[in-house]
C-alpha cells in the first residue's frame, strides 16, 4: 500500500484503476411515441447509457392530448404519453429491466411512474428490477417552470406516497429528485441555489418522518433515494466549489438532523443538465464553448462530480434542437470520458486553499438561507407566502441589469459583437429543428383507438377507485397502476384529482419588484411614456401574457417588471393561460397593446388563436407583440397574421424592447 | 373610436347589450385625463341617465389587508351573485392596485386570482392604478363607478389595502365590507379607537384553517356589538374562499340589499357631503367648516363631479385667493 502514487487510484486489490465514466445522457424525445422509440434506441446505439426523456408539456400538465389548452403543444417538447398503449411504444424493444430511466414529470410524476411499473406488469418484468427517475420536485414548478397542477400539500402527499409505495416494490427507483436546475435558470445565485434546493429536499424528509409509515432502518434508506439535479453555469469553478458545498452540506444535514448513520445513505448523488439560461441566440456557435466550460465544472472535481449528465444544444436559444445537434453534446461527454486522462485521478482539487475558501463561503452563506427559510415554516410556507419567488425575480432582474450595464460580459451579446455570418445556420433548417405538424394527427388517433377499444366500465371503476383513495388520504399508488391497466388517460387521471384537489395558483412575484436598471435611456424612456400619457389621456395599459401550457415565465415577468419601471400600467397574469383568457383581459382592461411570450415553439398557433378572438371582440385594432424562442423563418408568417413586433433571445436588452413597445403603441 | 366622439349613443347601447369592448371604451372616456374629455363625459352621463336601459346598481366596497384574500374572495363572489339572483343580475368589480411612486406604473395583478368564465356578459373586471392618489382610491375611480352603476346591478370597489382606503372607499360605496383573516384581529381595536370605519358587514375569510378560525370568530361576535353603540352592529359571516362554504350565504346577503333608486341616491349624496366636510376640516380646520356651514353641499354635488364642487367650497372659504 505503501508504494502506491497520489496522483493515481487504486481498486480494493491495490491495482491502478480508473472511474467507471458518469452516466452519459441525452434529454430527448418529441413528435410521438413512436418517434422518440427511434430516437432513443439511436442514442442507445451511439453509446449514450441511460434515458432522459421529455415529456410535451400537455402530459406535463395532465392534459390528454385532445384538450383544447392541449392542441398546440402535442408534441413540441418533448413526448405526448396519453395512455400506457403510448408507453408500449414508446418503450419497444427497450429492455426497461436494464435501463436507467430518468424521466422530466412533476405535476403528473405519480402517473407517469404507475405506467411504468404497470408497462413492466404488462410485458412480464419484475417492477422491483426497475430503475430510474421521476423528477417530482414541484417547489422549482412553483417558482419557476410552472408545470404543477396540485396545491402545495396534495403535491407533497403524492411526493411521499411514492416514496412509501416504491421503497420496499421498486427499490431502485428514485420517486423524486430535488431539482435545483431551473431555479438557476430563474436567476438563483449559488447561494440561492444551494439553500432552495436543500430546503426542498428537507420538506419532503420532514414529511416522510412525520407521516411515520417508515421505522427507522426504512428511513435511512428513503435518505438514500433522495437524489439532485443541479445545474452548471458558466463561472466553472464557481459552480464546482457550489457541488463540493452540496456534498458537505447534505452529509450534515442527513446526519445532524436525521440522524443517518450509513455513509452510504448520506452521499450526496446528483445528475446535471449544464446552463441553458446562458446560451445565446447571437453567434450561437460560442454555445459550444460555453457548454464545454460548464461540463468541466461539474467533472472536473472526483469529489464533487456528477453522477449522471446531459448536455444542451449549442442551438437551444434558437429552437428544439435536431438530433445531430444533439449527437454533437453527446460526443464532448465521450470525449471527455474515454479520450482523455480525466477519470484516472483522485481529486484534483483536495488541499487547494482556493477551493476550500471558496466552499466554505458558499457553505456558510447557503446554511445562513436555509436557516431562513426553515424560520418561515418550511419550504412550502415559504412557496406559498411568495417570499423565494421574490427573491429569485430580485436575482434574476439584478442579473439582467449587470447585462444590460454592460457589467457582466457576455461574449457576442454585449461585446464583441460584430461576428462573421456562421455557416451552422446556413442549412436547409435555418439549423433548427420542426415537429412534423401532420404526427399529431396520429397521437389523437391513437388517443381515440384506446378509448375506443377499452372496457369503459372498468376505466370509469378504477377511477372511482382513484378518487376514493384521494379522499380518504389512502395510498394512490396503486389505484393509478390499476387506471393505468385499465387504458384511463392522462387527463383522466388528472381530472380525477383536481377534482379532489383542486388547482393551484401561486404567486407570481413581481408585485413590488424594482429593476436595479437606473441610466440615462431609462429616464428618456420613461419622458416617453409620461408624454405618450399626456397624449392618450391615460398612462399607457399592457398586457403581458402566457399563453399555453408553457410555464417558462422568466422573460415575460422581467418585461413585466421593466414596464412597470419605466411608466407602463402593466396587467400580467401569470401563466397557463388561453389566448382567449388573455384577449379577455385586454379588452376589459382596454389596453393599448398585447406582448405575448412563447418558448414552447407553440407561436404560430397560439398568436393565430389570440387573432382569432381579438376578432370575435371586435379588437382587431389591440396591437400584438411577441418574445420568445423565434425561428427567423418565423417572423414573416407572424408579421402577416397581425404581429407588429417579434423578440427573441438577440433582444437582451430591456431597455431596447420597451422603446419599441413604445413605438407600436405610439403608431 | 376617437375619444371626443361627440355621441356615445351607439356605444352606450352595446354596453347595455353586455358588450365588453363597449364597456371598456366607455370606462376608459371615464378614466380621460385630457381636458376635452370633460364635454363627452358630460354627454355620456346625459345619454345613460336619459335611457330606460339604465339600472341602478348597488355599490359595495370591499376592503382588507392584504393577505385577507380579497381578490381570490371577490373572484368567488360575483359569479355566485350572478349564479344565484333569480333575475338577470350584473356585476362588475373595479380593483384598485398601487401606483409605484418612483415610475408613475403600477402592476394590475388581481386577474391572477380573480377569472371569470369567457364571454359572460353578466361579469365585468377592471383594473385601476391609484395613480398616487392619497387613500388607495383613484380619481377616476368615482366616475367609473357612477358608469358602470347604469350597466351593472352590484359594483364591487377592491380596495389596495386597509387604512386610508376606508374613508375614501366609505365615500363612494353604498355598502362597506370588510375582508378579514383568522389571528389578523387588530381591526376591531382600531374601529373602536376611531381610526378605521366601521364596516357594514366583516367576513372572516379561511375559516378553513380551522382551530385559528374558531378562536378569531368568537372574539369578532365579543367585540363587534360594541362598535356602534345604539346603532346596527356590523353583520359578520364566515367563509372560506379557497372551497367556497359560505360564499353563496354571503352572495345572497349582498343581492338582498335594499335598492330603491331614490333612497340610494341621496345616501350618496350626503356620504359626497360628508366626505367633502371632512376635507375641509383637515385642511382648514372647523374655522373653514363654519364658512360653509350655509352651503347646500348635496344640492351642489346633485349639480356637478366632486372635483368642481371641491373648487366651488375653496372659492366659499377662500374667496381671495385664486383657488386650485
Amino acid at each position: 500500500m505503501s508504494n502506491q502514487d497520489a496522483h493515481r487510484l487504486y481498486d480494493a486489490d491495490g491495482s491502478p484503476t480508473r472511474d467507471r465514466p458518469w452516466i452519459l445522457r441525452t434529454y430527448a424525445g418529441h413528435t410521438t411515441a413512436a418517434a422518440s422509440n427511434a430516437l432513443f434506441r439511436e442514442n442507445l446505439a451511439k453509446g449514450q447509457r441511460g434515458l432522459s426523456i421529455a415529456f410535451d408539456l400537455p402530459t406535463q400538465c395532465g392534459y390528454s392530448s385532445d384538450h383544447d389548452i392541449a392542441r398546440p403543444e402535442v408534441g413540441k417538447v418533448g413526448v405526448p404519453v396519453n395512455s400506457l398503449d403510448d408507453m408500449h411504444a414508446l418503450f419497444d424493444g427497450i429492455p426497461i429491466d436494464e435501463m436507467n430511466t430518468s424521466m422530466t414529470i412533476n405535476g403528473t410524476s405519480m402517473w407517469l411512474m404507475a405506467l411504468y411499473i404497470a408497462l413492466a406488469r404488462e410485458r412480464g418484468v419484475d417492477e422491483s428490477k426497475l430503475r430510474g427517475t421521476t423528477q417530482n420536485d414541484l417547489i422549482k414548478e412553483y417558482l419557476a417552470r410552472g408545470t404543477y397542477i396540485f396545491p402545495p400539500d396534495a403535491s407533497f402527499r403524492i411526493i411521499a406516497e411514492m416514496y412509501e409505495y416504491a421503497l420496499e416494490r421498486v427499490p431502485k427507483f428514485n420517486p423524486s429528485n430535488v431539482c435545483s436546475y431551473h431555479l438557476q435558470e430563474a436567476g438563483a445565485t449559488p447561494v440561492q441555489e444551494l439553500a432552495f434546493a436543500l430546503a426542498t429536499a428537507v420538506g419532503v424528509l420532514d414529511l416522510l418522518k412525520e407521516r411515520g409509515e417508515f421505522d427507522e432502518e426504512a428511513f435511512e434508506r428513503a435518505v438514500g433515494r433522495i437524489s439532485f439535479f443541479v445545474n452548471a453555469g458558466i463561472r466553472f469553478v464557481e459552480e464546482m466549489c457550489k457541488m463540493r458545498a452540496f456534498t458537505a452540506l447534505w452529509d450534515e444535514i442527513t446526519r445532524e438532523r436525521y440522524g443517518v448513520t450509513n455513509p452510504k445513505y448520506r452521499r450526496f448523488r446528483y445528475g446535471v443538465q449544464v446552463n441553458s439560461l446562458g446560451l445565446t441566440e447571437a453567434q450561437p456557435e460560442n454555445n459550444a464553448w460555453r457548454i464545454l466550460i460548464e461540463t468541466l465544472g461539474v467533472t472536473l472535481s472526483r469529489d464533487a462530480r456528477c453522477r449522471a449528465l446531459q448536455l444542451p444544444a449549442w442551438n437551444e436559444a434558437l429552437s428544439l434542437p435536431r438530433p445531430w445537434d444533439q449527437q454533437w453534446s453527446l460526443r464532448l461527454q465521450q470525449i471527455l470520458a474515454f479520450e482523455t486522462d480525466l477519470l484516472e485521478y483522485p481529486d484534483l482539487f483536495e488541499g487547494s486553499k482556493v477551493v476550500e475558501s471558496k466552499t466554505q463561503a458558499l457553505i456558510e452563506g447557503a446554511r445562513a438561507e436555509l436557516d431562513r427559510i426553515l424560520a418561515m415554516g418550511g419550504v412550502r410556507a415559504a412557496v406559498e407566502s411568495g417570499a423565494l419567488k421574490e427573491a429569485l425575480v430580485a436575482s434574476m432582474s439584478d442579473r439582467v441589469s449587470r447585462i444590460a450595464s454592460g457589467e457582466q460580459i457576455v461574449v457576442g451579446v454585449n461585446q464583441w459583437t460584430d461576428g462573421l455570418p456562421s455557416p451552422l445556420v446556413q442549412g436547409d433548417d435555418g439549423g433548427v429543428f420542426r415537429v412534423d405538424p401532420e404526427a399529431t394527427k396520429a397521437v389523437l388517433d391513437q388517443l381515440a383507438r384506446t378509448k375506443a377499444d377499452r372496457d369503459e366500465a372498468a376505466a370509469q371503476a378504477a377511477l372511482d377507485t382513484l378518487r376514493a383513495a384521494a379522499r380518504e388520504g389512502t395510498n394512490m399508488v396503486e389505484p393509478s397502476i390499476a387506471c393505468a391497466l385499465a387504458r384511463v388517460t392522462t387527463g383522466e387521471w388528472a381530472d380525477a384529482l383536481r377534482e379532489v384537489f383542486g388547482e393551484y395558483r401561486p404567486v407570481t412575484g413581481i408585485d413590488g419588484q424594482q429593476l436595479a436598471l437606473e441610466d440615462d435611456r431609462v429616464i428618456k424612456l420613461r419622458a416617453r411614456v409620461d408624454a405618450l400619457a399626456t397624449s392618450l389621456g391615460h398612462r399607457p395599459r399592457i398586457v403581458v401574457g402566457k399563453p399555453g401550457l408553457d410555464g417558462h415565465s422568466n422573460g415575460a415577468e422581467m418585461i413585466a417588471v421593466a414596464a412597470r419601471h419605466v411608466g407602463f400600467d402593466v396587467v400580467y397574469s401569470g401563466i397557463r393561460l388561453t389566448p382567449e383568457q388573455i384577449v379577455q383581459s385586454a379588452v376589459e382592461e382596454d389596453v393599448d397593446l398585447i406582448g405575448l411570450s412563447v418558448l414552447s415553439g407553440s407561436h404560430l398557433e397560439l398568436v393565430q388563436q389570440t387573432m382569432d378572438a381579438l376578432a370575435r371582440a371586435d379588437a382587431t385594432d389591440i396591437p400584438v407583440v411577441l418574445g420568445g424562442i423565434i425561428p427567423a423563418a418565423d417572423v414573416e408568417a407572424l408579421k402577416a397574421m397581425g404581429v407588429r413586433a417579434t423578440f427573441t433571445p438577440a433582444d437582451f436588452s430591456l431597455t431596447d424592447i420597451l422603446d419599441r413597445i413604445v413605438d407600436v403603441v405610439a403608431a | 373610436m376617437t375619444v371626443g366622439a361627440p355621441d356615445p349613443g351607439a356605444l352606450v347601447e352595446r354596453a347595455f347589450d353586455g358588450h365588453k369592448r363597449s364597456i371598456a371604451r366607455l370606462i376608459s372616456r371615464c378614466e380621460d385625463a385630457r381636458p376635452e374629455a370633460g364635454a363627452a363625459r358630460d354627454a355620456l352621463f346625459l345619454t345613460l341617465a336619459r335611457s330606460s336601459r339604465r339600472r341602478h346598481g348597488v355599490t359595495v366596497g370591499i376592503t382588507g389587508t392584504p393577505g385577507a384574500g380579497k381578490s381570490t374572495l371577490v373572484g368567488g363572489l360575483a359569479p355566485a351573485m350572478v349564479r344565484r339572483a333569480s333575475e338577470d343580475h350584473r356585476v362588475a368589480v373595479v380593483a384598485i392596485d398601487p401606483t409605484s411612486p418612483i415610475s408613475g406604473g403600477a402592476l394590475l395583478g388581481d386577474r391572477t386570482r380573480i377569472r371569470f368564465a369567457l364571454d359572460e356578459p353578466r361579469l365585468f373586471f377592471r383594473s385601476q392604478a391609484s395613480a398616487l392618489a392619497l387613500g388607495g382610491i383613484a380619481p377616476t375611480t368615482w366616475p367609473v363607478v357612477r358608469l358602470l352603476t347604469h350597466l351593472f346591478d352590484t359594483v364591487l370597489i377592491e380596495t389596495v389595502g386597509i387604512g386610508q382606503s376606508e374613508v375614501d372607499v366609505r365615500a363612494l360605496a353604498d355598502h362597506l365590507v370588510l375582508i378579514t383573516a383568522p389571528l389578523a384581529g387588530d381591526h376591531v381595536q382600531f374601529m373602536k379607537a376611531g381610526v378605521m370605519e366601521v364596516p357594514d358587514r366583516i367576513v372572516l375569510n379561511k375559516c378553513d384553517q380551522q382551530q385559528a378560525a374558531r378562536a378569531s370568530w368568537s372574539a369578532l361576535r365579543a367585540s363587534v356589538r360594541m362598535l356602534r353603540p345604539g346603532g346596527d352592529a356590523p353583520r359578520l359571516h364566515r367563509v372560506s374562499a379557497q372551497t367556497g362554504a359560505g360564499v353563496d350565504d354571503l352572495a345572497d346577503a349582498l343581492i338582498a340589499l335594499p335598492r330603491d333608486p331614490t333612497t340610494l341616491a341621496s345616501a350618496a349624496l350626503s356620504r359626497r357631503a360628508e366626505r367633502l366636510r371632512r376635507r375641509v376640516r383637515d385642511r382648514f380646520g372647523t374655522w373653514g367648516l363654519d364658512r360653509i356651514a350655509a352651503a347646500d353641499l348635496e344640492a351642489w354635488l346633485a349639480a356637478d363631479e366632486d372635483d368642481g364642487v371641491w373648487r366651488r367650497i375653496l372659492s366659499t372659504v377662500t374667496p381671495d385667493d385664486t383657488a386650485g
